[in-house]
């Protein structure tokens, strides 16, 4: 199975706010420095559901 | 249902100087109380105990935090955390029409801790105890039943 190939979309996202994937997450609405404004930000922009995440700033994550 | 892996972008380091992308165990998870609902990253993590979001997430579900069903926990460093729980509704679907979403009540914590992170973890209690998961790395999929 393919896998879900995010790089591209994410190449240059803003290390540390918070983005606002489009609903097919294929690519960034609107990125803030909060979650609230980012969501604000992509409603504005009309994408009525976007995905959130934010960027870390380290790439490995053991949790 | 079956999942494919979400490959990130990552920077290589001293001790992976070629390593470029990192591919993870990825849900879309959308989050919802009431009217309200948000679409989140989350990580499907057979090591976590609950499941757990950043804190801001709680906030776009309407939840007051700090609240009474405090839980607190540690990850890799020793230092205590705590996370604030509370009931809400998760739906994860794979978009495929020929299957439907997967809807079922989360009893999920949201902490401060997670924040820097800016996803969820989805773990043994409320995840690994209501789905079977199948991880086929190797070939970038996982699925639920």
């Amino acid at each position: 199975m393919a896998p879900l190939d995010l790089t591209a979309v994410l190449k240059d996202a803003p290390v540390g706010e918070w983005i606002a994937l489009s609903c097919a997450q294929d690519r960034i609405v609107a990125t803030a420095k909060t979650l609230a404004e980012a969501v604000r930000a992509a409603h504005q922009k009309g994408e009525e559901h976007p995905v959130v995440m934010k960027v870390p700033a380290v790439s490995s994550l053991i949790l | 249902m079956r999942f494919p892996y979400t490959v990130f972008p990552a920077r290589p380091d001293a001790a992976f100087p070629d390593r470029q992308t990192i591919s993870r165990p990825i849900l879309t998870v959308t989050l919802e109380r009431g009217e309200l609902s948000i679409a989140a990253f989350a990580i499907v993590d057979s090591g976590a105990d609950n499941c757990l979001f950043p804190a801001s997430l709680a906030i776009q579900l309407g939840i007051a935090i700090p609240n009474q069903n405090t839980y607190v926990f540690s990850g890799t460093a020793e230092q205590g955390q705590i996370a604030y729980f509370e009931t809400v509704q998760a739906t994860v679907w794979n978009g495929n029409r020929g299957e439907r979403p997967l809807r079922f009540q989360l009893y999920a914590g949201f902490c401060d801790t997670l924040e820097h992170i800016g996803m969820g973890l989805l773990g043994q209690q409320g995840f690994f105890s209501r789905f079977k998961v199948h991880f086929v790395q190797p070939e970038n999929f996982f699925e639920l039943s």
